[in-house]
Protein backbone atom coordinates (compact mmCIF):
# COMPACT_ATOMS: atom_id res chain seq x y z
CA UNK A 1 0.00 0.00 0.00
CA UNK A 2 0.77 3.28 -0.35
CA UNK A 3 1.15 6.98 1.48
CA UNK A 4 -2.50 7.92 1.22
CA UNK A 5 -3.10 10.27 -1.72
CA UNK A 6 -7.05 11.16 -0.63
CA UNK A 7 -7.64 15.15 -1.05
CA UNK A 8 -10.66 15.24 1.96
CA UNK A 9 -13.00 17.39 -0.51
CA UNK A 10 -15.47 16.32 -2.66
CA UNK A 11 -18.42 17.59 -4.90
CA UNK A 12 -22.11 16.44 -5.50
CA UNK A 13 -22.30 17.08 -9.25
CA UNK A 14 -25.39 16.67 -11.09
CA UNK A 15 -26.16 14.36 -14.19
CA UNK A 16 -26.15 17.26 -16.14
CA UNK A 17 -22.59 18.43 -15.26
CA UNK A 18 -20.97 15.27 -15.27
CA UNK A 19 -22.32 13.93 -18.83
CA UNK A 20 -23.63 17.24 -20.21
CA UNK A 21 -24.79 16.31 -23.75
CA UNK A 22 -21.58 17.83 -26.50
CA UNK A 23 -23.96 20.73 -27.92
CA UNK A 24 -24.38 22.00 -24.24
CA UNK A 25 -20.79 21.36 -23.35
CA UNK A 26 -19.56 23.93 -25.47
CA UNK A 27 -21.42 26.38 -23.20
CA UNK A 28 -20.29 25.00 -20.01
CA UNK A 29 -17.06 24.81 -18.56
CA UNK A 30 -15.09 21.61 -17.84
CA UNK A 31 -16.11 20.93 -14.44
CA UNK A 32 -15.15 17.02 -13.96
CA UNK A 33 -11.41 18.81 -15.09
CA UNK A 34 -12.05 21.79 -12.85
CA UNK A 35 -12.48 19.21 -10.00
CA UNK A 36 -9.54 16.98 -10.64
CA UNK A 37 -6.65 19.75 -11.15
CA UNK A 38 -8.59 20.59 -7.75
CA UNK A 39 -8.31 17.42 -5.93
CA UNK A 40 -12.17 16.71 -5.32
CA UNK A 41 -13.80 13.78 -5.85
CA UNK A 42 -17.06 13.26 -7.36
CA UNK A 43 -20.74 12.36 -5.85
CA UNK A 44 -22.80 11.87 -8.93
CA UNK A 45 -26.13 12.91 -8.27
CA UNK A 46 -28.64 11.35 -10.51
CA UNK A 47 -30.99 12.86 -13.58
CA UNK A 48 -34.39 14.19 -12.74
CA UNK A 49 -36.73 12.03 -11.01
CA UNK A 50 -37.41 10.93 -8.23
CA UNK A 51 -34.85 8.20 -6.54
CA UNK A 52 -35.92 8.28 -2.99
CA UNK A 53 -34.03 5.20 -2.55
CA UNK A 54 -30.35 6.22 -4.26
CA UNK A 55 -30.73 10.31 -3.02
CA UNK A 56 -30.95 8.33 0.56
CA UNK A 57 -28.13 6.46 -0.08
CA UNK A 58 -25.93 9.10 -1.44
CA UNK A 59 -26.99 11.42 1.72
CA UNK A 60 -26.08 8.28 3.92
CA UNK A 61 -22.52 8.78 2.34
CA UNK A 62 -22.30 12.57 2.84
CA UNK A 63 -22.75 11.84 6.65
CA UNK A 64 -20.49 9.43 6.76
CA UNK A 65 -17.67 11.71 4.77
CA UNK A 66 -19.61 15.13 7.20
CA UNK A 67 -18.77 13.43 10.42
CA UNK A 68 -15.13 12.35 9.80
CA UNK A 69 -13.51 15.68 8.25
CA UNK A 70 -14.56 15.59 5.15
CA UNK A 71 -15.35 18.52 2.78
CA UNK A 72 -18.34 18.22 1.10
CA UNK A 73 -19.88 21.09 -1.61
CA UNK A 74 -22.42 21.03 -4.39
CA UNK A 75 -22.25 22.47 -7.62
CA UNK A 76 -25.35 22.71 -9.79
CA UNK A 77 -25.94 24.42 -13.02
CA UNK A 78 -28.93 26.69 -13.35
CA UNK A 79 -31.78 26.26 -16.11
CA UNK A 80 -35.21 26.61 -16.38
CA UNK A 81 -36.05 23.08 -14.53
CA UNK A 82 -33.75 24.09 -11.50
CA UNK A 83 -30.15 23.23 -10.76
CA UNK A 84 -29.88 19.43 -10.57
CA UNK A 85 -29.25 18.94 -7.02
CA UNK A 86 -32.16 17.24 -6.14
CA UNK A 87 -31.87 20.56 -2.90
CA UNK A 88 -35.86 19.65 -1.68
CA UNK A 89 -35.09 15.77 -1.16
CA UNK A 90 -31.38 16.09 -0.46
CA UNK A 91 -32.08 18.83 2.12
CA UNK A 92 -34.21 17.37 4.50
CA UNK A 93 -32.09 13.47 4.01
CA UNK A 94 -28.53 15.49 5.06
CA UNK A 95 -30.68 17.40 8.18
CA UNK A 96 -32.23 13.84 9.35
CA UNK A 97 -28.75 12.46 9.26
CA UNK A 98 -27.53 16.25 11.16
CA UNK A 99 -25.21 17.18 8.49
CA UNK A 100 -24.51 20.53 7.65
CA UNK A 101 -25.71 21.43 4.14
CA UNK A 102 -22.84 21.83 1.87
CA UNK A 103 -22.04 25.27 0.53
CA UNK A 104 -23.64 25.20 -3.17
CA UNK A 105 -22.02 26.52 -6.54
CA UNK A 106 -24.65 27.42 -9.28
CA UNK A 107 -22.94 27.79 -12.59
CA UNK A 108 -24.90 29.81 -14.77
CA UNK A 109 -25.50 28.24 -18.39
CA UNK A 110 -26.13 31.69 -20.32
CA UNK A 111 -22.67 32.92 -18.80
CA UNK A 112 -18.99 32.89 -20.53
CA UNK A 113 -17.75 29.04 -19.98
CA UNK A 114 -14.38 30.89 -19.43
CA UNK A 115 -15.59 33.35 -16.73
CA UNK A 116 -18.24 30.28 -15.09
CA UNK A 117 -14.78 28.00 -14.86
CA UNK A 118 -12.27 30.52 -13.08
CA UNK A 119 -15.22 31.43 -10.77
CA UNK A 120 -16.02 27.41 -10.25
CA UNK A 121 -12.21 26.94 -9.72
CA UNK A 122 -11.75 29.95 -7.04
CA UNK A 123 -14.59 28.57 -5.05
CA UNK A 124 -13.17 25.04 -5.11
CA UNK A 125 -9.90 26.43 -3.87
CA UNK A 126 -11.13 28.65 -1.30
CA UNK A 127 -13.57 25.60 0.10
CA UNK A 128 -12.43 23.32 3.28
CA UNK A 129 -12.95 22.80 6.63
CA UNK A 130 -11.55 24.99 9.41
CA UNK A 131 -8.25 24.25 10.84
CA UNK A 132 -9.37 22.73 13.83
CA UNK A 133 -11.69 20.26 12.06
CA UNK A 134 -9.16 19.13 9.45
CA UNK A 135 -6.92 18.60 12.69
CA UNK A 136 -9.33 16.52 14.51
CA UNK A 137 -9.07 13.74 11.60
CA UNK A 138 -6.93 14.11 8.88
CA UNK A 139 -3.92 12.16 10.49
CA UNK B 1 -39.47 10.63 -34.96
CA UNK B 2 -36.17 10.03 -35.42
CA UNK B 3 -35.16 6.58 -33.42
CA UNK B 4 -32.80 7.97 -30.50
CA UNK B 5 -28.93 7.10 -30.90
CA UNK B 6 -27.49 4.66 -28.26
CA UNK B 7 -25.97 6.00 -25.98
CA UNK B 8 -22.86 4.46 -24.37
CA UNK B 9 -22.46 4.72 -20.32
CA UNK B 10 -19.71 3.24 -17.84
CA UNK B 11 -20.73 2.21 -14.48
CA UNK B 12 -18.39 2.91 -12.63
CA UNK B 13 -17.27 1.65 -9.13
CA UNK B 14 -17.53 5.01 -6.52
CA UNK B 15 -14.00 5.40 -6.11
CA UNK B 16 -12.84 5.88 -9.15
CA UNK B 17 -14.59 8.98 -9.77
CA UNK B 18 -13.76 9.68 -5.53
CA UNK B 19 -10.98 8.40 -3.71
CA UNK B 20 -12.11 9.56 -0.27
CA UNK B 21 -14.05 6.48 -0.30
CA UNK B 22 -11.17 4.52 -0.20
CA UNK B 23 -10.02 2.59 2.71
CA UNK B 24 -6.86 4.34 4.77
CA UNK B 25 -4.00 4.33 2.79
CA UNK B 26 -6.00 2.91 -0.40
CA UNK B 27 -5.87 6.29 -2.50
CA UNK B 28 -3.72 6.56 -5.30
CA UNK B 29 -5.12 10.24 -6.16
CA UNK B 30 -6.70 13.10 -4.66
CA UNK B 31 -10.42 12.69 -6.31
CA UNK B 32 -10.67 11.05 -9.41
CA UNK B 33 -8.52 8.39 -10.78
CA UNK B 34 -8.01 10.71 -13.91
CA UNK B 35 -6.84 8.23 -16.01
CA UNK B 36 -10.36 5.97 -15.92
CA UNK B 37 -12.12 8.87 -16.77
CA UNK B 38 -9.93 10.71 -19.70
CA UNK B 39 -10.27 6.80 -21.51
CA UNK B 40 -13.66 7.14 -20.58
CA UNK B 41 -14.94 10.45 -21.69
CA UNK B 42 -12.38 9.90 -24.85
CA UNK B 43 -14.26 7.26 -26.43
CA UNK B 44 -17.79 9.00 -25.96
CA UNK B 45 -18.85 7.43 -22.32
CA UNK B 46 -21.50 8.95 -19.70
CA UNK B 47 -20.18 8.29 -16.28
CA UNK B 48 -22.57 6.59 -14.03
CA UNK B 49 -21.34 6.00 -10.50
CA UNK B 50 -22.24 3.04 -8.42
CA UNK B 51 -22.74 3.69 -4.45
CA UNK B 52 -19.91 2.54 -2.45
CA UNK B 53 -21.23 -0.46 -0.23
CA UNK B 54 -17.92 -0.67 1.81
CA UNK B 55 -18.46 2.99 3.44
CA UNK B 56 -22.22 3.19 4.37
CA UNK B 57 -21.82 0.18 6.01
CA UNK B 58 -18.20 -0.13 7.29
CA UNK B 59 -17.33 3.65 7.75
CA UNK B 60 -14.67 5.91 5.85
CA UNK B 61 -12.41 4.72 9.03
CA UNK B 62 -13.10 1.18 8.31
CA UNK B 63 -10.57 -1.43 8.60
CA UNK B 64 -8.85 -3.17 5.76
CA UNK B 65 -11.01 -6.49 4.73
CA UNK B 66 -10.79 -9.67 2.43
CA UNK B 67 -14.12 -11.05 0.77
CA UNK B 68 -14.42 -13.60 3.54
CA UNK B 69 -15.01 -10.59 6.38
CA UNK B 70 -17.65 -9.43 4.07
CA UNK B 71 -19.25 -12.44 2.73
CA UNK B 72 -22.10 -12.40 5.88
CA UNK B 73 -25.84 -11.95 5.33
CA UNK B 74 -25.72 -8.81 6.64
CA UNK B 75 -23.68 -7.11 3.93
CA UNK B 76 -24.94 -9.20 1.86
CA UNK B 77 -28.75 -7.57 2.58
CA UNK B 78 -26.93 -4.19 2.67
CA UNK B 79 -25.31 -4.34 -1.06
CA UNK B 80 -28.87 -5.76 -2.35
CA UNK B 81 -30.28 -2.44 -0.39
CA UNK B 82 -27.74 -0.49 -2.22
CA UNK B 83 -28.22 -2.20 -6.00
CA UNK B 84 -32.15 -1.92 -5.33
CA UNK B 85 -31.55 1.83 -5.07
CA UNK B 86 -29.00 2.19 -8.55
CA UNK B 87 -30.96 -0.77 -10.72
CA UNK B 88 -34.07 1.36 -11.75
CA UNK B 89 -31.13 3.75 -13.87
CA UNK B 90 -29.26 0.73 -15.26
CA UNK B 91 -32.34 -0.57 -16.15
CA UNK B 92 -33.73 2.25 -17.93
CA UNK B 93 -30.27 2.62 -20.37
CA UNK B 94 -31.09 -1.19 -20.99
CA UNK B 95 -34.06 -0.98 -22.13
CA UNK B 96 -33.54 1.79 -24.11
CA UNK B 97 -30.86 0.34 -25.88
CA UNK B 98 -27.86 1.98 -24.83
CA UNK B 99 -24.38 0.35 -25.04
CA UNK B 100 -23.41 -0.16 -21.22
CA UNK B 101 -20.28 -1.55 -19.77
CA UNK B 102 -19.14 -1.81 -16.10
CA UNK B 103 -15.87 -0.37 -14.42
CA UNK B 104 -15.02 -2.21 -11.39
CA UNK B 105 -12.04 -2.38 -8.41
CA UNK B 106 -10.04 -5.85 -9.01
CA UNK B 107 -8.48 -6.88 -5.93
CA UNK B 108 -11.35 -5.03 -3.76
CA UNK B 109 -13.09 -7.60 -1.83
CA UNK B 110 -16.47 -5.29 -2.83
CA UNK B 111 -16.00 -3.99 -5.91
CA UNK B 112 -13.83 -6.62 -7.67
CA UNK B 113 -15.09 -7.98 -11.31
CA UNK B 114 -11.73 -10.37 -12.36
CA UNK B 115 -10.16 -10.23 -8.78
CA UNK B 116 -11.31 -10.00 -4.99
CA UNK B 117 -8.94 -10.03 -1.95
CA UNK B 118 -8.26 -13.44 0.15
CA UNK B 119 -7.64 -14.40 3.14
CA UNK B 120 -10.03 -17.09 4.62
CA UNK B 121 -7.70 -16.99 8.34
CA UNK B 122 -8.43 -13.15 8.49
CA UNK B 123 -9.93 -11.94 11.57
CA UNK B 124 -9.19 -10.94 15.49
CA UNK B 125 -6.87 -8.05 16.21
CA UNK B 126 -5.98 -6.41 12.92
CA UNK B 127 -2.27 -6.95 13.27
CA UNK B 128 -1.60 -8.65 9.69
CA UNK B 129 1.25 -8.29 7.67
CA UNK B 130 1.58 -5.80 5.05
CA UNK B 131 0.47 -7.89 1.82
CA UNK B 132 -0.79 -10.99 3.42
CA UNK B 133 -3.78 -11.51 1.70
CA UNK B 134 -4.15 -13.27 -1.84
CA UNK B 135 -5.86 -12.23 -5.02
CA UNK B 136 -8.06 -14.75 -6.17
CA UNK B 137 -10.15 -14.73 -9.35
CA UNK B 138 -14.06 -14.01 -8.72
CA UNK B 139 -15.98 -11.12 -8.20
CA UNK B 140 -16.50 -9.32 -4.53
CA UNK B 141 -19.61 -9.55 -2.92
CA UNK B 142 -20.94 -5.83 -4.31
CA UNK B 143 -20.36 -6.43 -8.06
CA UNK B 144 -21.73 -10.53 -6.98
CA UNK B 145 -25.06 -8.64 -5.94
CA UNK B 146 -25.81 -5.85 -8.38
CA UNK B 147 -25.64 -8.38 -10.98
CA UNK B 148 -27.93 -10.65 -9.28
CA UNK B 149 -30.39 -7.90 -8.70
CA UNK B 150 -29.94 -6.70 -12.81
CA UNK B 151 -30.60 -10.75 -13.43
CA UNK B 152 -33.49 -11.03 -10.96
CA UNK B 153 -34.93 -8.03 -13.43
CA UNK B 154 -34.24 -9.86 -16.76
CA UNK B 155 -31.64 -7.71 -17.76
CA UNK B 156 -28.69 -8.99 -19.65
CA UNK B 157 -25.16 -9.36 -18.16
CA UNK B 158 -22.93 -5.89 -18.54
CA UNK B 159 -20.03 -6.31 -20.23
CA UNK B 160 -17.31 -5.93 -16.80
CA UNK B 161 -13.68 -5.35 -15.95
CA UNK B 162 -12.04 -4.33 -13.35
CA UNK B 163 -9.31 -1.16 -12.47
CA UNK B 164 -6.44 -2.99 -10.95
CA UNK B 165 -6.11 -0.56 -8.04
CA UNK B 166 -6.06 -3.16 -5.09
CA UNK B 167 -4.20 -5.80 -6.41
CA UNK B 168 -0.95 -5.11 -3.74
CA UNK B 169 1.25 -3.15 -6.11
CA UNK B 170 -0.50 -0.57 -8.21
CA UNK B 171 1.06 -0.40 -12.00
CA UNK B 172 -0.75 2.93 -13.32
CA UNK B 173 0.46 2.24 -16.85
CA UNK B 174 -0.35 -1.23 -17.23
CA UNK B 175 -3.80 -0.91 -15.52
CA UNK B 176 -4.58 2.22 -18.63
CA UNK B 177 -3.22 -0.42 -21.16
CA UNK B 178 -5.82 -2.90 -20.23
CA UNK B 179 -8.58 -0.96 -19.59
CA UNK B 180 -8.03 0.34 -23.28
CA UNK B 181 -7.34 -3.10 -24.66
CA UNK B 182 -11.33 -3.49 -22.74
CA UNK B 183 -12.53 -0.62 -24.29
CA UNK B 184 -11.31 -0.90 -27.58
CA UNK B 185 -12.68 -4.33 -27.80
CA UNK B 186 -16.90 -3.58 -27.30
Amino acid sequence: MNADKRGWRMALVPDALLNAPPRARAALPDVLEALESSGYGVLHLPPPGRHSLLLAVIADQVAEYGHHGYAVVAIGRRTRSGDGLHWRRLAPLLRHRNVALPPRHIIHAAADPEVEGLRLTAFLAAYDLPVEGQRRWRV
Amino acid sequence: MEPKTPRRVALLANCLLNQNAKVCQGAHYRGLVSPVVEALRSRGYELLQLPCPELAFAGVRRWWAVYEQYDTPAYRSHCKHRAQAIAPLIEQHLRRGDELILIGLDGSPSTGVRFTSSKPEWGGRPNRPQDDWEVVPRRGIWIEELEAELARRGLPPVPATGWALDMGRYDEAGSRRDLEEFLDAQ
